[in-house]
């Protein structure tokens, strides 16, 4: 925290006020919502920011609004917010367990989902949840709103596709409908954890045969990532424990994970079959 | 609760809330960060860029701006450049042409006006060093000691021999081998290191500290600082936990502080940041021990042979006694005629370790009730029953041949241990591997036995003599009273408030005319340090016996000024004598300040003649008493994930006469919190650069609320008469036996015998998987 009082802070009360900052060089802050990621990073060494943009009060990224086939969370929801929203247990239920599962109480009451998705932790908790949903991230500019697929929107490690002049705003997630979804993180503890690996999944069956899945796992490669793989091979398959266990294998084969001060790769690449055996033995 | 409490009044035994508790949870207590401390400098350590090598140069950048800036090496140190601590190895400052040994081994400290400063300036020493190879890690150590064992660097070997070991294993029926391994672990205290020097006109320092032996400083810093111990004054701030850390090191920190504030003559503050307190603070040991047991077809135990190497790190500082209690407690709880344990400190380039709670015992203990537990899979014996039969009691000898007397609970820890968990029930229903019917969750269920030496090895305290003051004075709010004047220390572990009711008892005083000073060595005597699970114990029974001797004081006062020479005696707050109406001790009290000046009452401590210890052999009474443990695990592993909850753990100890059964229980939870976290999930390894891979709360986990287990804690008493009100030891061996209860739940549970903790995950699925564990 060494330079943080020599940080210059902004304070914009609306978002077209904050996008206006934004838009110019020369008033460009570095963007603060909680603060839950950027606090630590700033006390742990990472060179402080010149200015700092806080879009902690904005009330238009900060809404949740539910729609007939998708809902739309703003950047700025805090996962407490999130959680404690009922319908969006009804229809993106993963989303929200994951987001129970960030840090513990305090941190939930502070750190947002946009915080969350652009600090772009390969084990960002919600990660994975959003991205079985198919939805977007909505990012506005000065030059106007556009919208990305969440599957193109982590480009790398710790890497977005959103541009120096943009804000995440929303996520516009399609409901789930008639699939089921599961969450599930293996962590370090059971608070306070950052996760070893963890896996989201959306999946529906009918009379027995899997129409359609989207499987996601966090902290195994240098993004969150889809299970492509394991989804072509389940689609349109009957669901039998064989199925299963030959899905479980194949994840374990595709997911190329490494050692860390948390896991090793082989517990990662082993645990990451179950965590797809967990999520197909529960629908 | 054994005995009844006659007297109504009578405090001991009794949950009186702490005497620290308003100020620490209203947030009135001032720790030594929260002093405002004006004229001050702050100082920053500069340390070895590496792990080995030789001490080029240590060079102030000529370019840089130094007005305003203390900067001390070496060079500056008054006398000798020595920590004398158990050997005189250890510099205060590593020396240019010297070999650094640790990487952070501390090389110059810079001071300056703000911390930023001091920062920023110690940025620019220039620390060259030619380096050497290191050996960073006792795994490399114990190879060394495998296979070429003439070149292991033992800082300290000692050996304990009782009977014939040959003539064991010659009649043992069958015998089994096992190693076990544990790594560093943080004591992770709240608050961090912490000092402040001051420098005193006539030449000598003052010093402000949050640390647990004030009078270690006064003792071990007299030849690098040239001052002799009545020119080192050492103060206790309150402390914010320490669990041995702030033991032996900040006597380093003070003398690190030192330097400067001798040079600039101004005070020096130096606090460490979480990331630098874990990096360059001393943890517990890293073990390696190996047994080899024989025994009879029937589970006698014939034989026992014992390997015990703790990793020192680069300098011996106190290692030798961490492994005396190490060894000691390695065989401590079976009974067996032929034992020989070989105990060793190996010399590695890394920070040395030092003591956390339990002090080489939770180490040793990991060993053998993982190696009695293997024993008992081994003869098809259940560990429970196994361990009934061959467990230590009152009449059998130690290992050093030290007969039990009969003040020793072990039978009844057990026995109710077994009894209140229903561990038979649960042995029968540990999954061994394979979930039984109706199990979501592989079960096992696992059990350790231990005793803890209280107080220090052998006739050390008979030695020590601690001393200790109880004094009539007035006190902070203007009304006559007590204080206890002694140099324990308060770091959240409760002394204060038993302190407070030993006393209260003993002089028959209500509490509130007691009060119990931060310990500052100008006015203490030196009662020893925190430590041992020595001060319940020992400084207890000295305030115990100087309040009673204080009281008499009291007494004869009275009888003399208020009851025309009959005899008075001081009872619940009151003098009373025979036919005359009593006098409110505060009256009393007041006369006596007023007349006579005050009282103190005072007792040195000593041991029964008929200890006997011999420090070479290592033979003879190696404790004055041992508490004792029964501890039972039960674990759940889910199948899907190898994640492993601690369900519930259940302790029947044995600490002598509780003194207060809350803080007691504090102690147990807390200790046992510790252990779980060093048992599943607490780890540490080192790098290339010999630097801790975690190095922040982020990455070095410790259990959080939700992680600990539903306790069932349960004290029986039999008290340590020797020493009323006959307390033994509680603040280390809660910390003992969790970590091989759990081994042992988790190898009832998964079939597999893992040998080293933590116990994660990827180390059940690697024992599971990898094949490279047989079975228990
Ligand atoms: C003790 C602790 C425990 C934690 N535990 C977990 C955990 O279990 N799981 C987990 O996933 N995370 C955890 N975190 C990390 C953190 O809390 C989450 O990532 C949180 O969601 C971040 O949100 P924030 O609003 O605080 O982000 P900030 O710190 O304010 O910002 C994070 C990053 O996102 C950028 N940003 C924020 N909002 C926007 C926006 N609208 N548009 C563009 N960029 C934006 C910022 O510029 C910054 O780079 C933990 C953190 C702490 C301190």
């Amino acid at each position: 925290m060494k330079n943080i009082e020599k940080i210059a802070f902004q304070f914009p009360t609306t978002l077209a006020a904050a996008l206006r900052l934004q838009a110019n060089e020369k008033t460009r802050g570095k963007l603060l919502a909680g603060g839950t990621d950027l606090m630590v990073q700033w006390a742990s060494g990472v060179p402080t920011p010149e200015r700092v943009t806080s879009l902690w009060n904005l009330p238009e990224i900060s809404a949740i609004r539910v729609l007939a086939d998708h809902v739309e969370i703003g950047a700025g929801v805090t996962h407490a917010f999130l959680v404690d929203c009922q319908p969006l247990r009804t229809h993106v239920p993963a989303l929200v367990a994951a987001a129970g599962t960030v840090g513990a109480k305090q941190i939930q009451a502070r750190g947002t989902l946009g915080g969350n998705v652009a600090n772009a932790s390969p084990a960002g908790d919600t990660a994975p949840a959003l991205l079985v949903t198919d939805g977007t991230v909505v990012l506005a500019s000065q030059a106007g709103e556009r919208e990305v697929s969440l599957s193109q929107f982590w480009t790398g490690y710790r890497q977005i596709a959103a541009r120096p002049d943009e804000i995440i705003v929303a996520f516009r997630l399609p409901k789930r409908g008639k699939a089921r979804e599961r969450f599930r993180k293996i962590g370090t503890r059971r608070a306070q954890a950052i996760s070893k690996v963890m896996a989201a999944s959306r999946i529906r069956v009918e009379k027995g045969v899997i129409v359609s899945a989207a499987i996601a796992l966090g902290s195994v490669a240098p993004t969150p990532v889809r299970l492509t793989q394991v989804e072509q091979f389940l689609a349109g398959k009957k669901l039998t424990p064989a199925l299963i266990a030959e899905a479980e294998k194949l994840a374990q084969t595709t997911v190329q994970p490494i050692a860390d001060i948390r896991s090793t790769a082989e517990y990662r690449r082993w645990a990451s079959g179950r965590l797809v055996r967990d999520a197909l033995e529960h629908l | 609760m054994t005995k009844a409490r006659k007297n109504a009044r009578q405090l001991i035994g009794t949950g009186m809330h702490r005497v620290d508790a308003a100020g620490k949870v209203s947030g009135e207590t001032r720790y030594l960060n929260d002093m405002p401390l004006k004229g001050i400098l702050h100082g920053v350590v500069v340390r070895s860029p590496v792990p080995r090598g030789i001490l080029k140069a240590v060079e102030p950048d000529p370019a840089y701006n130094w007005t305003g800036i203390t900067v001390a090496t070496a060079k500056d140190i008054p006398g000798e450049n020595v920590v004398h601590m158990h050997d005189r190895t250890m510099p205060l400052l590593a020396e240019v042409g010297a070999e650094v040994r640790y990487r952070g081994e501390p090389v110059a400290v810079v001071a300056a006006k703000t911390l930023a400063q001091a920062s920023a300036a110690a940025a620019h020493i220039r620390v060259e060093v030619d380096p050497l190879p290191p050996l960073l890690t006792l795994a490399e150590a114990v190879a060394v000691f495998k296979s070429t064992p003439d070149k292991f660097d033992s800082m300290k070997s000692q050996d304990i021999v009782k009977g014939d070991i040959a003539k064991g294993f010659a009649e043992a029926d069958d015998i089994l081998e096992g190693e076990y391994e544990a790594g560093h672990q943080e004591q992770l205290y709240l608050e961090n290191q912490g000092v402040v020097v001051y420098p005193q006109k006539d030449g000598s320092i003052f010093a402000d500290g949050s640390l647990q032996c004030p009078y270690f400083p006064v003792h071990e810093l007299n030849d690098p600082l040239q001052l002799p111990p009545e020119k080192i004054r050492v103060r206790q701030t309150p402390i914010g936990g320490a669990f041995g850390g702030k033991e032996e090191y900040p006597t380093m920190l003070i003398g690190y502080a030192a330097l400067p504030a001798l040079k600039s003559g101004k005070p020096v503050k130096i606090t460490y940041e979480r990331n630098e307190d874990i990096l360059f603070t001393p943890k517990r040991h890293p073990v390696w021990v190996r047994y080899k047991t024989g025994f009879k077809k029937d589970g006698t135990l014939t034989a026992i042979e014992c390997d015990y190497i703790l990793d020192g790190g680069a300098y011996l500082t106190i290692s030798d006694v961490v492994m005396f209690r190490g060894i000691l407690h390695c065989a401590l709880a079976y009974r067996c005629d032929n034992v020989v344990i070989r105990g060793k400190v190996a010399r590695t380039h890394s920070m040395p370790c030092g003591a956390f709670r339990g002090f080489g015992a939770p180490q040793a203990i990991w060993g053998i009730e993982s190696h009695i537990d293997a024993v008992a899979a081994h003869l098809g014996r259940a560990p429970h029953e196994y361990r009934q039969q061959i467990h230590i009691r009152p009449g059998d000898s130690t290992p050093t041949g030290q007969i039990l007397s009969a003040e020793n609970g072990s039978t009844t820890c057990l026995k109710q241990a077994l009894q209140r968990a229903d561990f038979a029930r649960k042995w029968r229903q540990s999954s061994q591997g394979k979930l039984r019917k109706g199990q979501q969750k592989l079960y096992g269920v696992g059990l350790a036995f231990l005793g803890h030496g209280s107080a220090f090895t052998g006739d050390g305290e008979a030695k020590f003599k601690a001393k200790g003051r109880v004094e009539l004075a007035t006190l902070a709010n203007g009304k006559p009273g007590v204080n206890i004047r002694v140099s324990s220390t308060e770091m959240g572990q409760g002394v204060h408030t038993i302190f407070t009711q030993i006393a209260a008892d003993a002089l028959s005083l209500a509490p509130e005319h007691i009060r119990f000073p931060l310990a500052d060595t100008a006015f203490v005597p030196n009662s020893g340090p925190t430590v041992a699970s020595r001060t319940t114990m020992v400084v207890g029974n000295v305030v115990y016996r100087a309040a009673q001797d204080l009281k008499q004081q009291i007494e004869a006062f009275a009888a003399q000024h208020f009851f025309r020479g009959a005899a008075a005696t001081l009872k619940d707050s009151q003098l009373v004598a025979k036919g005359a109406r009593p006098v409110p001790f505060a009256k009393v009290a007041q006369a006596m300040l007023k007349e006579i000046g005050g009282a103190s009452g005072s007792f040195q401590f000593n041991l029964p003649d008929s200890i006997r210890w011999d420090q070479t052999t290592f033979k003879g009474d190696s404790y004055p008493g041992y508490s004792w443990m029964a501890n039972i695990a039960e674990v759940e592993i889910d199948p899907l994930t190898y994640e492993l909850a601690v369900t519930r753990v259940t302790a029947v100890i044995d600490i002598g006469r509780v003194i207060n059964p809350v803080t007691a229980g504090g102690q147990v939870e807390g200790g046992l919190t510790q252990a779980l976290g060093y048992a599943v999930m607490e780890k540490m390894g080192t790098g290339k650069n010999g630097l801790y891979d975690a190095a922040r709360l982020q990455t070095y986990i410790i259990p959080t609320a939700l992680d600990t287990p539903e306790f069932d804690i349960h004290f029986v008493e039999y008290p340590y008469t020797f020493a009323p009100p006959g307390a033994k030891g509680v603040g280390e061996l809660p910390m003992d036996g969790l970590a091989p209860a759990i081994a042992n739940a988790v190898a009832a549970a998964t079939g597999r015998r893992l040998r080293q903790i933590p116990i994660t995950p990827e180390a059940i699925y690697e024992a599971v998987h990898g094949g490279r564990e047989g079975t228990p």
